[in-house]
């Protein structure tokens, strides 16, 4: 009787020894969570980490006229704080052969570490002028909007962020 | 003993309740991709590697005869930039309109378009302009006009081109390096020139000649540039057409033979034909395979190989493919994982050595917006841009 407990005991501890070993090793593989897959860029070795975050439903909303809001979110995830962060957006045209790429700057003067502001801008998408290159008519499909949008301080802390838009 | 066993009891179940929990505690943050650049895989498996970055329609690649540079059309201009790193640089101005540029020497180009006027139609004949580099005010010179189609001269040298003399009506003529006529022929051709190539040994042209009807006519000429004279080699089905430029290689004349068909939409089928030497009778290529759908080829510096751009079956995503003509074995040189490989006549171009092929291509489109954390200028996929594809051995 004693002995088939020692058995039944000894089966029992080898079974949870087993399963103890693969769930350490299938937890050891377990890849990061969900909500971590934004490509967040690390912090620099002084602690400086600012992001730029386009929001995906304004961008669809964007349209081919002037006056289009446009908005970035500008985000310090780093330990110290940021001043006079200048923001640039670039509005151009996938056809290269167009020139007139158009500027808009704003500055977000106090940026605190873990806060994060909107800036809005209001763009000119319209076609009008861009098609004045003969190459326009050479190309088979309607170029798409590239907006390029820059962050840098003083600091020499930067962010960039691209949108490829189809208006 | 059963104090002993309790205590083991208790350490496995310390054990497991431990390990399960490991994997909740900490969530580590994923760096962001690095922009596109060389070693990255695009989406064309691992060997192809990006020869050109940023916006811009890009297409009609062409390697410099010592092959240390490609040059290339993007929004109607043209620009050159070395096959490994460095600069872009512009041979034409930004209202150019061109359609191919080619090497003719070492420091020129011969572009194919028209630099001003209205865009001319699809059929329209263009000009064949002259550009230098080194000349600072991108000015090109007009060498001739009323051209249908355009070639590098034998051995690299000089140009050959189809002039349009009438509505349905063509000659060729050779220039010399310098832009100069060198031979007119006076022999026409009964119809417009639609693509030409020369033979391997430079000797002959091989020529698509569109003829006047009310149904699509096609036949492929055969043109003797010492005597002058030409031959009709093949004549298609009406209905049928040769997409692109026939290609002249060791084993015939091989040639995209395409048809609208009327039942399945807009989507063409294309087939590769060879006529073999001594026979004037078309015949599928031999080691394509019957399913395959072709869209563009170019014969190989030798003439024993051909790259076909194309698609295994109707159902299959396009790939790079050369065909070997002498043993008839197809080598895929591409893995498509959902691009869009770019299927123009002159959008695919072999190196002087044959060590390798460009091919234009993009990411498949979006109707959405796209954002990626990084300059326009070093984005790949977004836009059609140039790859290169190493060839295995060198091409015979």
């Amino acid at each position: 009787m004693r002995e088939a407990a020692l058995w039944i005991s000894g089966a029992v501890l080898a079974f949870l020894a087993t399963a103890g070993a693969f769930l350490l090793l299938a937890n050891l593989g377990t890849g990061p969570s969900e909500r971590n897959l934004r490509p967040d860029p690390r912090p620099d070795e002084s602690g400086h980490n600012l992001q730029l975050v386009l929001n995906q439903d304004r961008l669809t909303s964007l349209r081919a006229l002037p006056g289009q809001e446009f908005e970035v979110g500008v985000r310090n995830a780093g330990d110290e704080d940021l001043s006079h962060v200048n923001l640039t957006v670039e509005v151009s045209s996938e056809n290269t052969a167009f020139s007139n790429a158009l500027y808009y700057r704003e500055n977000v003067n106090e940026l605190p570490a873990g806060s994060s502001v909107p800036v809005r801008f209001y763009l000119d998408l319209s076609v009008a002028g861009s098609m004045a290159s003969r190459s326009a008519s050479a190309i088979p499909e309607p170029p798409r909007k590239i907006i390029e949008v820059r962050a840098t301080t003083p600091e020499g802390v930067s962010a960039i962020k691209t949108a490829i838009v189809p208006v | 003993m059963r104090s002993r066993l309790g205590a083991a009891f208790l350490l496995a179940v310390t054990l497991l309740l431990a390990g399960g929990c490991l994997g909740q505690a900490q969530d580590t943050s994923i760096p962001p991709l690095p922009a596109a650049g060389a070693g990255v895989d695009a989406g064309l498996g691992p060997e192809a590697q990006p020869l050109s970055y940023g916006p811009g329609y890009k297409g009609s690649p062409s390697f410099s005869p010592q092959g240390s540079r490609i040059a290339y059309v993007v929004d109607g201009y043209v620009v050159d930039r070395p096959v490994g790193a460095g600069d872009t640089r512009r041979w034409t101005t930004r209202d150019f309109v061109a359609e191919d540029a080619e090497w003719t020497f070492e420091d020129g180009l011969a572009i194919f378009g028209a630099a001003s006027g209205p865009v001319p139609a699809d059929e329209a004949s263009r000009s064949v302009y002259q550009a230098r580099s080194g000349v600072e005010s991108l000015g090109v010179r007009e060498l001739v006009t009323d051209v249908l189609a355009m070639s590098p001269g034998p051995e690299g040298e000089g140009l050959i081109v189809a002039l349009q003399t009438g509505s349905y009506r063509s000659e060729v003529a050779l220039l010399r390096d310098s832009g100069a006529v060198d031979r007119i022929y006076t022999s026409p051709l009964g119809g417009r020139v639609t693509g030409l190539s020369l033979s391997p040994d430079g000797r002959k042209a091989a020529l698509a000649v569109r003829t006047a009807g009310d149904l699509t006519s096609f036949e492929l000429h055969a043109f003797d540039l010492r005597t002058g004279t030409h031959r009709q080699v093949a004549r298609l089905e009406d209905g049928l057409e040769i997409f692109g430029a026939p290609q002249w290689t060791r084993k015939g004349i091989c040639y995209v033979v395409g048809k609208e068909e009327a039942s399945s939409g807009t989507e063409p089928l294309y087939d590769v034909f060879t006529v073999t030497p001594g026979s004037d009778v078309p015949k599928p290529t031999p080691g394509v395979g019957e399913d395959f759908v072709a869209s563009s080829i170019r014969v190989s510096p030798g003439g024993e190989r051909l790259a076909i751009i194309g698609r295994l079956n109707p159902n299959a995503p396009i790939n790079l493919y050369v065909l070997d003509l002498a043993t008839q074995t197809l080598e895929d040189l591409t893995v498509n994982e959902d691009m869009e490989i770019k299927t123009g006549p002159d959008d695919l171009a072999w190196s002087p050595e044959g060590e390798s092929i460009a091919i234009v291509a993009r990411g498949a489109l979006s109707e959405e917006p796209r954002v990626r954390a990084a300059p326009k200028g070093s984005l790949l996929e977004d836009f059609y841009n140039l790859y290169e594809v190493p060839v295995e051995g060198r091409a015979r």
